[in-house]
């Protein structure tokens, strides 16, 4: 090979590396746009889904007039102290603290020891295969509440609770459990027409703002209870928490 | 160099499992955006407003994240943006820990509030270090096989 072949040769291939090293910049370059495209693209989209998920809960809502402390809760009893049970009618647990707990709460309200107020809330609706068991219970016992017939209602789903990811329990068993506590059309009419659905958001909503986590979440003139090991409170628990508020 | 031709592929796996998880995570979130928004309140580092819509886009960002590994596009930059979102969580984790919360990290599952003791945070930060890792070899190694890059860039 001459002299003048070999530089040939070599001067092709710095050609060549520089073409690649192009084509790797041009590449990177674009590549990057296109992905901070694509995270831009899926922010927006996560942006819209919000927005009209915030538009639909806002639009519907209807509070049940009945409805005390901001709308969220219905109340019962007129004593002193305040206790808040939040409680979505999916969670096994509150179901146990409704058992165990009943006995105190029936004598907090009878007695005027308490004012009690129930908030229903609705953070279990991935349990229920779609059908959103827990925001369909929950407006229907502000229906029940609207209806006079809150309490006897939220016991006696909590007797037919169903098991988490089943369907829960379908509109036509919801409103049948209804008429068997009293309740008439009005009631039927508001499960089917899901009109407090979006209230039991609303009562979600507040609940998370105010910085409670699961359920049931008991508190005593607002400070939350709890057993002496952080769990579920109990009858006892309960007890101790009001008459120490009540002083 | 044994090395060199086995570095493509430990950052294939690298890349392959670092989508899965990133799609996994955002697809676990996405169908309740709502109970995504509640996890990120859990924290309580941001008020319930700016949660709902972190706890919105978050699992969005994560599947176009996921998708983006998947194909292999930019896989140094793709890398870059997990390794800081891995370095965010933990953060939160480890805030989280450090107050005392009694909840779930919320990574691939509900999140809020856990019974005293059944926190995990420790556990929940070892597998995001783990995660973050393989985003380290990715963003020192960014070549992969089967990936788009390699594809653009004329690779065989």
């Amino acid at each position: 090979m001459s002299k003048g072949q070999r530089d040939r040769t070599a001067a092709k291939r710095i050609v060549e590396q520089q073409k690649a090293a192009d084509r790797r910049r041009t590449v990177t370059i674009w590549t990057s746009v296109a992905v901070v495209a694509v995270l831009v693209v899926a922010g927006v989209i996560g942006w819209v889904a919000f927005s009209s998920q915030e538009k639909k809960n806002t639009s519907a809502l209807t509070t049940p007039s009945v409805a005390v402390d901001e709308g969220t809760a219905f109340a019962f009893g007129t004593g002193k102290v305040t206790v808040d049970l939040y409680e979505d009618f999916m969670c096994p647990i509150c179901n146990e603290f409704e058992n165990a707990s009943a006995t105190v709460i029936d004598g907090l309200i009878s007695q005027n020891k308490a004012t009690v107020r129930y908030h229903p809330v609705a953070i279990l609706d991935r349990f229920s295969n779609g059908t959103e068991y827990s925001t369909r219970a929950a407006g229907a016992a502000a229906a029940a509440a609207q209806g006079g017939k809150f309490r006897e209602f939220h016991k006696i789903l909590y007797a037919n609770q169903p098991e988490e990811n089943s369907s829960g329990l379908d509109n036509a068993k919801i409103i049948e459990l209804g008429k068997s506590v009293g309740l008439g059309d009005d009631f039927a009419t508001a499960v089917n027409n899901k009109t407090y659905d979006s209230w039991a958001t609303k009562v979600t909503e507040t609940f998370s703002s105010r910085n409670y986590n699961g359920t049931p979440t008991v508190v005593v003139n607002g400070k939350q209870v709890q057993s002496a090991n952080g769990g579920v409170p109990g009858p006892d628990d309960l007890t101790k928490a009001v008459e120490a508020a009540a002083g | 160099m044994q090395l060199d031709r086995a570095w493509p592929w430990i950052s294939t796996v690298a890349r392959l499992g670092l989508a899965a998880v990133f799609l996994v995570a955002g697809g676990l979130k996405v169908g309740d955006l709502a109970e995504s928004g509640r996890a990120v309140n859990a924290y309580q580092i941001f008020d319930y407003d700016t949660s709902k819509v972190i706890g919105a886009v978050q699992p969005f960002l994560e599947i176009a994240l996921g998708l983006l590994l998947l194909i292999g596009l930019a896989v140094r930059l793709s890398a870059a943006i997990s390794a800081l979102l891995l370095v965010v969580f933990i953060a939160g984790i480890i805030s989280a820990w450090s107050r005392g919360l009694q909840i779930d990290c919320g990574c691939f599952s509900k999140g809020g509030a856990v019974a005293n003791g059944d926190t995990q945070y420790g556990l929940d930060v070892a597998r995001d270090a783990g995660f973050l890792l393989l985003a380290g070899v990715l963003l020192v190694k960014p070549r992969t096989r089967f990936s788009m890059d390699g594809l653009l860039m004329g690779e065989r």
